[in-house]
């Protein structure tokens, strides 16, 4: 545990024993420090460079049965007593929560000590010129073609550390380091059209990831495909997720899953629980575990010991992320409140496959607006992708919506692909769905 | 706690600054040669009240507060902020900000006037000196009002949250500006069961207003917006997929003019030649009836501002005038690359972000038709009444907005409700398509924040009813 989370710890506790000096009969507190330095270059030179260095504190209290949270980046000793006393005063007008209490101390126990490898101390030492050198070599090869009007790149990363306190005995720290870089690039179509694509990739480690040049190549690849994009006539048709968009799409189903969402009615999941709600081909694990993994961790944000769960297993819905709060209102037994990492079961087959499989129909690269219905799981995305025609990809698609509801799509879903994105909790593979609505002329 | 707006002395003393500091960290930021730099203090303190299931559960109280330098040569910009004002913490953000130049010390002023600006949302009683035992009423007030408005209300959930906002600004030109910007927002939320079927909505009322301003009549407004919007949608279905013209109710519509025109007039996306009306300046692009305005002047909207968050004097901007492109949204960086003055548009999150050009409130002006008259020359088409969220893609011009409820069009009559759907278009084309404006244009009173580049900063909008004869409706047809 380095010097500084020791530093984090120190503060939370302080703030933990300020609360209860003023009379609250329970607290949490979260101390967090962190830093990030983000540059921008375009044509050829450092067009912005930003550098952050932040801190704060969090507080929950607990105040003869009622409840609030507090945060503040003053940390400044005596201004501090002074804003947890006010905090603990105001939380003494509110009214009694029945359901509101400190986390039980059992849901603490038994918190892995696995290492999750979240730390990349190279990072730490990349210097200036290092970094300028990868954003120059990110723009030369994403401006690599005449019609280039504008292309930025940008490299970006981050340290950040946070503890967490309790006053029923927890107590704990979390350390990670993540490192962005990539483009975006927008060409000339026509009189007045520029359209624009990006490329992006991350970790939190820099091993690992795609050199600059591929990935400034993938930037021009992309916008250079968007060249000529327009709508279809509206139709019934299959649809093939792209693997970075996949997130997009399944994961408006995540908030349906929480206990809020179906304690408050607002769930189109609510009573769910053991029904079929996917095609047999979807099974979504939650996984806290995953070395290097966006989403790892060793306890949730209520302190609660991180586990493996099942979420859908061949298309049965599992388990719900339930939180000590709605939990009691539920009466159900907490699992989290929160997703870590989602792993789906891989298919056999990658994208390619996938697309021939599916003959014709529409690949959907990414999403443009549009919402979700938690309350009854009506969705109307807009889209750009592709054409998909003979199984293979087409001309570019823009302008075009698609719309359902997700307790239809779902058991539409034909097939998962095997190549999950690396660069985001949610490790989606490319999906394949069949009988979908698109909007167009 | 008195209405008096904050002075620049005011500030100076709640930021423990003085001349002699201002002008040390701001000769750090100009050490290398930048032309031009500023620092942002800001203090921003909140409070938010929760009731749900008939009890006031939470509350959160937050303090924000530090000191944004930014030092600026040509279009290149260095950043940092401090959130301790001691002096040594300020410069040694200031000289990181001072790397992005690469020359000699350019001269800092030593002394500084107070820019006089517009007074635009003084409120009665600060926000920071209303306790919580002041707001609980309001929102047991609400709840009880929304239950009883029909039986199939199951759940009611009411969220409180209010802003006092400080912010001094002062610039390597002399200058110093000080401002407080008060903010609330109170939103219901309704989940009603019919037989076995759940439907949600909700409504919301936010400005740059004092308690005051939410008096009985707009609450129980709100409460009957949220029911009814929540009831209609038993009864609504999906439109049919594909083009057709779009009936823009007046009102939260300029959601259309914030993401197919708002955002492309940005100038920094014009400086670069990324958006899509980057060469369409002094060009008709729309009928003569079509006048769009983005301005800061409207009192007490989210999007009202003072002084801009750059410490430019603020106003009101046409972006189309009688159907032509009069001007962009200027900050002071592109303000300068195209040689003209600022508009006022460049705004921030926090102290922790930088300035870049952005909408305050957008909205068109009125027009020569009636809503009437736009009803009943559509055929076959949908009105757009509430919405949740937009986006555009300002090269290719493709924007959207989700319509929560609206209406279905037949034969120049609305019929029946629709729910959930996505519109699509192009911002030139729709623009072009404006085929009809009225005279009822209204600003929408709920709370829009507008996001771009990972900054979110608090908007308004309006719109007469409009007619745009042809935009891609998400729906299905069977």
């Amino acid at each position: 545990m380095s010097a500084r989370s020791d530093e984090l710890i120190g503060q939370a506790t302080y703030a933990v024993g300020r609360a209860l000096t003023a009379g609250a009969a329970d607290a949490v507190a979260s101390a967090s420090w962190g830093r990030s330095l983000d540059f921008a270059w375009r044509e050829g030179k450092l067009e912005k460079v930003q550098e952050n260095t932040s801190r704060s504190l969090g507080i929950a209290v607990y105040v003869d049965g009622r409840y609030s949270t507090h945060g503040t980046n003053d940390l400044d000793p005596a201004r501090l007593t002074a804003f947890i006393r006010e905090a603990v005063a105001l939380t003494r007008a509110l009214e009694p929560d029945p359901f509101r209490k400190i986390p039980d101390p059992a849901l603490y126990e038994g918190r892995s000590d696995v290492d999750l490898d979240l730390i990349d101390p190279s990072l730490v030492t990349l210097s200036r010129e290092e970094r300028l050198a990868i954003c120059a070599r990110i723009e030369e090869r994403a401006r690599a073609h005449e019609d280039v009007i504008s292309a930025t790149s940008g490299i970006a990363d981050g340290h950040g550390i946070s503890a967490r306190v309790s006053s029923n005995g927890f107590s704990g720290s979390r350390e990670r380091t993540s490192l962005w870089y990539g483009a975006e690039v927008t060409m000339r179509e026509g009189e007045t059209k520029r359209p624009e694509a990006y490329r992006w990739v991350g970790g939190l480690h820099r091993d690992g990831l795609p050199s600059p040049d591929e990935v400034g190549d993938e930037a021009l690849r992309r916008c250079v495909t968007r060249i000529g994009a327009g709508k279809v006539p509206s139709v019934r048709t299959t649809m093939v997720i792209d693997r970075e968009a996949a997130a997009g799409f399944i994961g408006r189903i995540f908030g349906a899953m929480s206990a809020r969402a179906i304690q408050q009615k607002r769930s189109f999941l609510a009573g769910k629980k053991g029904e079929r709600i996917a095609s047999d081909v979807l099974t979504l694990r939650d996984d806290p575990f995953v070395v290097r993994g966006m989403g790892s961790r060793h306890y949730d944000g209520e302190g609660i010991a991180a586990k493996r769960r099942t979420i859908v297993e061949g298309g049965i819905l599992q388990s719900y992320y339930v939180d000590t709060y709605y939990g009691r209102k539920l009466e159900w037994e907490p699992t989290s409140g929160s997703a870590s990492n989602i792993l789906f079961q891989h298919g056999e087959e990658g994208r390619d496959e996938l697309l021939t499989a599916a003959d014709s129909g529409i690949y959907v690269e990414s999403w443009l607006g549009g919402n979700a219905n938690p309350t009854t799981g009506d969705f109307s995305f807009g889209v750009r992708g592709r054409l998909i025609e003979g199984g293979s990809l087409g001309a570019p698609v823009s302008e075009m919506n698609v719309t359902g509801n997700y307790l239809d799509i779902l058991q539409h879903l034909a097939a998962v692909g095997n190549d999950p994105v690396p660069w985001s909790a949610f490790r989606a593979p490319t999906l394949a769905f069949e009988d979908v609505q698109f909007s167009g002329t | 706690m008195d209405s008096t707006p904050d002075s620049a002395a005011d500030l100076y003393a709640w930021f423990g600054v003085d001349d002699t500091v201002l002008a040390k960290v701001l000769a750090a930021a100009l050490a290398r040669g930048a032309e031009y730099a500023d620092l942002y203090f800001e203090h921003a303190a909140g409070h938010s009240v929760t009731l749900e299931d008939g009890i006031i559960s939470r509350a959160s109280s937050s303090v924000d507060r530090g000191v944004g330098i930014r030092a600026v040569v040509g279009d290149q910009t260095g950043y940092a902020y401090s959130e301790d004002l001691d002096v040594a913490s300020m410069v040694e953000a200031a000289r990181t900000a001072a790397s992005i130049a690469q020359g000699g010390a350019a001269v800092a002023p030593v002394g500084f006037q107070t820019g006089r600006h517009a007074d635009l949302y003084s409120i009665p009683r600060a926000w920071e000196s209303i306790g919580i035992v002041e707001k609980l009423p309001l929102l047991q007030r609400v709840e009880a009002r929304t239950r009883a408005l029909d039986p199939a209300v199951e759940k009611v959930s009411v969220s409180w949250g209010d802003a006092d906002d400080r912010v001094l600004v002062v610039t390597s030109e002399g200058t110093v500006w000080a401002d407080r910007r008060p903010m609330a927002r109170i939103a219901v939320s309704v989940t009603a069961v019919k037989d076995s079927e759940v439907q949600s909505g909700s409504a919301n009322l936010a400005g740059r207003h004092g308690m005051d301003w939410f008096d009985e009549a707009r609450l129980d407004g709100m409460c009957k917006d949220a029911v009814e919007r929540t009831m209609i949608l038993f009864e609504a279905r999906r439109p049919p997929a594909g083009e057709m013209p779009v009936v823009l109710a007046a009102g939260p519509s300029g959601i259309l003019l914030h993401e197919a025109v708002g955002h492309g007039m940005e100038a920094d996306f014009n400086r670069k030649g990324t958006s899509i009306y980057s060469t369409l300046l002094g060009q008709k692009v729309a009928p003569d009836f079509v006048t769009v305005v983005d301005s800061a002047i409207h009192p007490g909207e989210r999007g009202a501002l003072n002084v801009d968050d750059e410490g430019s004097p603020t106003e009101r901007t046409v972006l189309v005038e009688n159907g032509v492109m009069a001007s962009y949204l200027h900050d002071r960086i592109s303000a300068k690359h195209y040689g003209v003055a600022p508009t006022g548009s460049g705004r921030r999150e926090s102290f922790r972000h930088l300035p870049m050009p952005r909408m305050r409130c957008t909205y068109m002006e009125n027009g020569p038709h009636t809503r009437e008259e736009i009803i009943a020359s559509v055929r076959h088409g949908i009105v757009a009444e509430t919405f949740t969220n937009g986006q555009v893609q300002i090269g290719a011009g493709d924007f959207t907005f989700f319509i929560k409820n609206g209406w279905l069009i037949e034969d120049g009559k609305v019929t029946a409700p629709i729910k959930d759907t996505n519109i699509i278009g192009n911002g030139p084309e729709a623009l072009r398509d404006v085929t009809m404006v009225a005279d009822d244009m209204k600003l929408d009173t709920g709370g829009w924040t507008c996001g771009k580049e990972g900054q979110r900063v608090p908007v308004s909008q309006g719109m007469p009813t409009v007619l745009v004869s042809r935009l891609t409706v998400g729906g299905e047809s069977r």
